[in-house]
């Protein structure tokens, strides 16, 4: 039992802590964020440098990590700074390409060389694979996909889009070079994007591919999660700090009870989701790993809202500007259950997936 | 970063799990499980199976006749014991009593009381509540004035949990009228029977008799009963309200309740359907089961903490708040679960034997009376106002 | 020439210091901890100093507690060839002082023989300066302190200093000890995979009694306190307020 980082995650968690301190401050933040393409390519690039876009892939498929853990100690950082790189529309393309062989491509995104993007999610469609309404069909030796795809994470200025689509075979996936995107900021900045496609002919990679997308979107749900954590500690610093500060009747904010209390409940919430994401992490590849993964997804969703919401009320009116960072952080927080399934899909899929033994 | 017991603590889970399937009648865990009360002589055949193992005082040195067990080792006792539907012996002999005569009592009291407790020969209650000192402690009155080789007590102490079983009582007592509050108090060890000495039972909201009142009225105790010296028990109090819990969090016990009510869950129905397919109740238990693997990750975590020597401090008030949050939520679950049943009032007060397997009554019963969890033990308000002086501490 | 690089594990400078409650020192517990800044620069000056072709090997050295592993380790990542561990305390709390291990690394000079030390100016967490001039007396090399620029040239180096009245530079003769301030260059990340790199390169553990120094503490910490909170500022309305307030005061 040993709940400590290993020296590899320690030194990885150090450098992009100091790379994203040093380079990466608020305001650059907000400019780059609700600005197309939603990103900083500088960031990028660095990000690249310094081998955390291999992070999210297994030495084999040409990475430098690649397991459960890696992943979330690359986005326990990036949620601490609040980075709107897209490294989760990168982490989920990266995935289902090398599962499916595609070495040349992983390497160039690793390399930071161009940028993918995963399209799965539809209007009508929130976690459940099954639900899936586009189309893709062989006609003379090529592939035609129809159907929208939207909430494409990190999609505005990639060079490609991996999508899924239903073939007789199951869901399978496609490649779809320079798409044509409808493109837009989200609500906590960075960039979303829509796709319709009409009869879009596209490379087929795999016609069955639910395995590998429901492993790589599991990899995503922990990526939120580890990045909750790292917005959820930064936020708290914030808050506690202001209380500190804040002086009213003569006081400071952290003098008075009905606060404190607050407070401390932010706090055991955040030590609860630090401990999910690594419940999540340990069991993530075992059986019923799955729903680890969903409990994550579930607590994350239900304590991210209560640390948005709290954290404001707890600041007052400056926690209600744009200029304050925490609104931010708190923006984020909400926004992260809007991603790859929010708290009522998992819990729907804890349901789903019946009774675990927890007593063996 | 390893989730995992080590192999050691492995093979000793393994032991505690095959001693609890042997050596744990199942008559009392039927109880245990069922939240029935237990009688004083089920307390008792229970400790002697435990203390014939060594494995009764489980906080105690070695030299004292505890096991030698490490906080690790601790932890995976109690959870096995909440588990399998073991007892949770009261605390005031083997966890308060002894802890305390260990470290601040004379040879000759560790000699004599010890071995009484281990045997059962003493069953301990505590008296520190009163009816003007709750959560205040240290505003406490109950007077013990000095007379030649006797104190004179006079004052009540309440809330005494399974006084009606005990013979003895420790109580902290007023023994200097000047000074800080803090520093006129001592540890006074009293017997039930000293003339003077009235118990009287407290009837809670469940129905049930757990805690008692103890009215004191010119007991006359000799001074050789002093644990430490004069004016110094709070800080006897102090490290027995700071002294490391064991099993704060209750994972084992919610764990336990949750499997209950999943088992309830696939046995009725409810609005057409099984209560598992249920909708509402299902995403409520979903979000429990979230929270609760959470809480047993975070004791890990704290756990390991203590193991290393780098705990904080406000680790265990975290766990007591969550700890009891998700219990009282999970009755709360289970009560709602068992529906218009759940008003009848079945088993009456007598806590007899249960007739069906998910006793209706009891269910309201149970979680009525676990409304204390959040209030004894230091109430949640309090352990909240721990965590915050560390949390804005400048 | 090789490069010898001294680099401890400190409080990390992000981190708010809180005295413990007894008053003997910094609570450490659960805080993170980081290689020292200036020794950081000193570990970027010795790979640039490779890079240009005039360090060949470059060995990093901590002196401390065991988990200073993670300090070389860091080190490692970032360009250095091989570390030495000398484990000299198992208490995160002790502070080896400089004397010793001043002592412990003239010991390992004489060992590695290298040809420059460079070494950070002084470490965060006890601002003692005084390892680097302390190992210089001991081994008779020269020293160049507060170096700001370091100019490797054959048998000498010409150091520019940094000093109260501006910049100072000097010629020192090889070998020497030099010890960087901040403005010597800006320290670069370890990359992922130089981080897994690092993890093949050679670490040796070493203890303080493999090279006979005696580490027991010479100074006394007589107590540790937090700097005054300072008193809230007013505002005042006019330059004539100011001088009453500040004759008030007695100030002026």
């Amino acid at each position: 039992m040993d709940f400590n980082l290993s020296e590899d995650h320690q030194l990885l968690s150090n450098t992009l802590n100091r790379f994203l301190g040093d380079n990466y401050d608020i305001e650059k933040r907000n400019e780059a964020g609700f600005t197309a393409p939603y990103h900083l390519q500088d960031m990028w690039n660095g990000l690249a440098e310094l081998g955390v876009i291999g992070a999210l892939v297994s030495e084999e498929k040409g990475g430098f990590g690649g397991s459960a853990e890696d992943i979330s100690v690359v986005f326990e950082e990036l949620g601490r700074s609040l980075c709107v790189e897209p490294m989760l529309g990168t982490l989920l393309a990266l995935r289902v390409l090398s599962d499916h062989g595609q070495d040349e491509r992983v390497e160039q995104i690793i390399s930071g060389e161009s940028r993918a993007a995963l399209a799965v999610y539809e209007p009508n469609m929130s976690c459940d694979l099954s639900a899936m309404e586009a189309t893709a069909v062989e006609q003379d030796g090529v592939w035609r996909l129809n159907g929208r795809k939207s909430a494409i994470y990190g999609a505005p200025g990639s060079d490609f889009v991996v999508v899924a689509a239903k073939t007789e075979s199951g869901t399978g996936l496609f490649f779809l070079e320079n798409p044509v995107l409808i493109c837009a900021a989200m609500v906590d900045g960075g960039g979303v994007a829509d796709l319709v496609m009409e009869n879009t002919a596209a490379e087929c990679l795999a016609l069955d591919a639910e395995t590998s997308l429901t492993s790589a979107l599991d990899l995503g749900r922990i990526a939120l999660c580890a990045e909750a954590v790292g917005a959820m500690s930064a936020l708290q610093d914030l808050t506690v700090d202001y209380l500190k500060q804040r002086k009213q009747f003569g006081t400071t904010l952290s003098s008075f009870q009905a606060l404190q209390h607050r407070a401390v409940n932010m706090q055991i919430e955040i030590e609860q989701c630090r401990s999910i994401v690594i419940s999540a992490v340990g069991q993530f590849g075992q059986p019923g790993g799955e729903r680890n993964v969903s409990m994550a997804k579930n607590l994350i969703g239900r304590a991210g809202r209560l640390m948005s919401e709290e954290s404001i009320q707890l600041h007052g009116g400056i926690g209600m500007t744009w200029e304050y960072p925490g609104a931010h952080f708190a923006k984020r927080l909400v926004m992260i259950d809007h991603q790859l399934g929010d708290q009522n899909d998992h819990a729907m899929r804890l349901i789903a997936t019946g009774a675990k033994q927890l007593v063996d | 970063m390893d989730l995992e017991f080590n192999e050691t603590e492995l093979a000793f889970r393994d032991e505690v799990r095959a001693f609890m399937r042997s050596e744990l009648p199942e008559d009392i865990s039927r109880k245990v499980i069922s939240g029935n009360e237990l009688t004083r002589d089920d307390y008792m055949r229970w400790q002697a199976i435990l203390n014939a193992k060594g494995w009764l005082a489980t906080t105690w040195e070695e030299e004292y006749g505890g096991p030698g067990w490490d906080a690790v080792q601790r932890h995976i006792f109690s959870e096995e014991s909440a588990l399998h539907g073991a007892p949770r012996m009261p605390p005031f002999g083997l966890a308060m009593m002894g802890p305390v005569l260990i470290k601040f009592g004379t040879e000759e009291q560790k000699s004599t009381l010890l071995p009484r407790i281990l045997d059962g020969s003493d069953w301990w209650c505590q008296g520190f509540s009163e009816p003007g000192a709750g959560s205040d402690l240290a505003s406490m009155k109950m007077r013990a004035e000095r007379d030649g080789d006797e104190y004179v007590l006079n004052g009540q102490k309440t809330w005494t949990t399974l006084g009606q079983y005990a013979n003895k009582i420790f109580c902290l007592v007023r023994t200097a009228s000047e000074g800080k509050p803090q520093a006129s108090i001592s540890f006074l060890l009293v017997d039930l029977d000293t003339p003077g000495v009235e118990m009287r039972p407290i009837r809670l909201i469940d129905g049930g008799y757990e805690v008692n009142e103890v009215f004191f009225t010119d007991v006359r105790v000799p001074v050789e009963n002093l644990v430490g010296n004069e004016n110094e028990g709070w800080t006897i109090a102090k490290y027995l309200l700071t002294h490391e819990r064991t099993n704060i969090a209750g994972v084992g016990f919610s764990i336990m309740d949750l499997e209950r009510y999943k088992t309830l869950a696939q046995e009725i129905k409810r609005d057409g359907m099984q209560l598992s397919d249920h909708p509402i109740y299902a995403a409520r238990a979903a979000a429990i089961e979230a929270d609760l693997e959470a809480l047993r990750i975070t004791n890990l975590r704290i756990l390991a903490e203590t193991r290393d020597g780098s705990a904080g401090g406000v680790g265990s008030s975290m766990l007591k708040l969550k700890g009891t949050q998700v219990r009282q939520e999970l009755q709360d679950l289970y009560r709602s679960a068992i529906g218009p049943r759940a008003a009848t009032l079945s088993s009456g007060l007598s806590h007899n034997e249960m007739s069906v397997p998910y006793d209706a009554g009891q269910a309201a019963q149970v979680y009525f009376l676990h409304r204390k969890l959040s209030i004894f033990g230091g109430s949640n308000e309090i352990q909240r106002n721990i965590v915050a002086k560390e949390m804005f501490r400048d | 020439m090789k490069a010898l690089v001294p680099v401890k594990r400190v409080i990390d400078y992000n981190v708010k210091v809180r005295v413990k409650a007894d008053g003997s020192g910094v609570d450490l517990a659960n805080v993170k901890m980081s290689m020292n800044p200036f020794d950081e620069i000193a570990v970027e000056e010795a790979i640039r100093l490779k890079e240009a072709g005039k360090v060949d090997e470059i060995v990093a050295v901590s002196i401390g507690v065991k988990q200073a592993q993670e300090t070389l380790r860091t080190a490692l990542a970032m360009g250095a060839d091989r570390a030495i561990l000398v484990v000299a305390t198992d208490d995160v709390h002790a502070d080896i002082e400089p004397l010793a291990v001043a002592k412990i690394l003239k010991a390992i000079v004489d060992e590695e023989q290298p040809g420059l030390v460079l070494c950070g100016k002084q470490a965060i967490d006890n601002d003692m300066n005084a390892t680097g001039q302390m190992l210089s007396a001991l081994l008779g090399w020269s020293q160049a302190t507060f170096a700001s620029e370091v100019d490797v040239e054959g048998n000498s180096a010409k150091i520019t200093r940094e000093v109260d009245g501006g910049l100072q530079t000097i010629s020192v003769k090889m070998p020497a000890i030099v010890t960087v301030d901040l403005r010597l260059n800006e320290p670069r990340y370890a990359s992922l995979p130089n981080i897994m790199k690092a993890k093949k390169k050679p670490l040796d553990e070493k203890s303080a009694a493999d090279y006979g120094v005696d580490v027991s503490p010479r100074l006394e910490v007589v107590k540790t306190e937090e700097p005054a909170q300072r008193a809230a500022g007013i505002t005042v309305g006019s330059v004539d307020e100011l001088i009453e307030k500040l004759k008030e005061a007695g100030a002026v």
